[in-house]
């Protein structure tokens, strides 16, 4: 396995990748350099904290998102999808200062530089962008990921195993409060202590976790009406719900 | 009829359940999530679970485990280093090749009252995050972290001084 921590997007985006041969058999530093070039790039694009950033000058309104790389009204768009799956749950439109898709960018981003990183000479790969993962393939060329879920009761401890490939996102009342933003009632807020979404991408999966943090076990409706994304919510009594597909790991499988 | 695993109370147990999706197609398990311990507590980083630590099914596992520290543990504090919200440095206890508790050795947050409710809720799940990513059998941590560069660069340090690969 090689393992390389790229600090980016003010955090540390972890970037794994397995294979079957010896570490040395071909070297994927190239592969490497594609992901993080990515996330760089990304967080010189939608910083919020980067002053001269595109998406800093869009929210100054110095700019419109036409004026800005095209990726802009790349995610922009995306947002506006996943507002629409989440019924406005999820709405980077309606955060304090302006049009903010934070929330979305770092997902996205991690998803972008996990589908740069595909190539026959690794078995599967991960990006863990603090918590938010995108991977596909799996620990070898049968085994999938298996990745713990933090009790957000006791952030030390892990609250469930899930075996998968591909997206998993997490959302909760103990990060950063600043994007579990409740649109509707205009106010920071949330309904379950953490929310959790798998899926084949950490966009919007990472959008559905926001959303359903906010929304609370009903927003598990909504994640359940759509193809390959499955959600759980653990409430402030420790309950867990989840859609019927979650993908648990088997206690069989160690 | 579907076999669900889940660890509980990290490290300590592994819960079987049996059940089936209730009507509405969602699951429900109450008092799942076992919060007895203080996160800042220390845990056991003892070996993995294995099928045969598994509880039996609907009973949860106890609460934490206090790992006895035994007398080869080496203990380095890391450089201190800016993060967004002030500065830190991170301690680091490893036996042989197994980390056994992270601590913060100092934190300066400059009285920032939004930056001590995330010190309080985000350091505690670092700490806990470096040790577990090692010891259960899995390839990452889901969780909405505040994951501090600044944390990564002091443990590091850390385990750099007591030669910890």
């Amino acid at each position: 396995m090689t393992h390389h921590e790229e600090q980016v997007m003010g955090t540390v985006v972890t970037i794994d990748l397995y294979s079957d041969s010896g570490p040395s058999a071909v070297d994927l530093s190239p592969l490497l350099n594609r992901a993080r070039a990515i996330l760089q790039h990304a967080d010189n694009v939608f910083s919020t904290w980067k002053l001269d950033s595109p998406m800093s000058r869009i929210r100054r309104k110095e700019i419109t998102s036409a004026q800005a790389p095209p990726e802009v009204a790349e995610v922009l768009q995306l947002c506006g999808t996943a507002r629409e799956l989440t019924d406005g749950w999820f709405d980077p439109w309606a955060m304090p200062g302006g049009v903010d898709p934070t929330g979305y960018v770092k997902g996205w981003a991690a998803q972008q530089a996990a589908d740069a990183l595909a190539s026959p000479a690794i078995t599967g790969a991960i990006v863990n962008a603090a918590g938010d993962i995108a991977s596909f393939g799996g620990v070898a060329r049968t085994r999938p990921f298996r990745f713990g879920i933090v009790d957000p009761l006791a952030p030390g401890r892990i609250a469930s195993v899930v075996e998968l490939s591909g997206a998993l996102a997490t959302s909760g009342t103990y990060e950063r409060g600043h994007h579990l933003f409740d649109p509707n009632a205009r106010r920071t807020v949330a309904r379950v202590a953490s929310a959790t979404v798998s899926g084949p991408d950490l966009g919007l999966a990472d959008a559905l976790a926001t959303a359903v943090a906010v929304a609370g076990e009903e927003g598990l409706q909504f994640v359940h009406r759509l193809d390959g994304y499955q959600a759980l919510t653990i409430s402030f009594e420790g309950t867990m719900q989840w859609t019927p597909g979650f993908p648990f790991a088997r206690s069989t499988t160690v | 009829m579907i076999v669900i695993g889940a660890t509980v109370a990290g490290l300590v147990g592994v819960l079987t359940f049996h059940t089936k999706p209730a009507r509405l197609g969602l699951g429900v398990l109450p008092g799942a999530s076992q919060s007895s311990a203080s996160p800042t507590s220390s845990v056991a980083a003892g070996p993995p679970p294995t099928s045969g630590s598994s509880s039996p099914p609907g009973v949860a596992a106890a609460g934490s485990t206090t790992t006895t520290i035994p007398p080869t543990n080496q203990t380095a504090t890391g450089e201190a280093v800016n993060y967004n919200f002030g500065v830190l440095s991170v301690s680091v206890t490893v036996s042989g090749t197994k980390i056994t508790n992270v601590g913060i050795a100092s934190l300066d947050d400059g009285g920032n009252p939004r930056s001590q409710s995330i010190d309080q809720q985000a350091i505690p799940l670092l700490k806990q995050q470096a040790i577990q990513a090692q010891s259960a059998n899995i390839q990452g941590v889901s969780g909405a972290s505040y994951t501090s560069a600044g944390f990564q660069q002091s443990l590091q340090s850390a385990l750099s001084k007591l030669n910890f690969k």
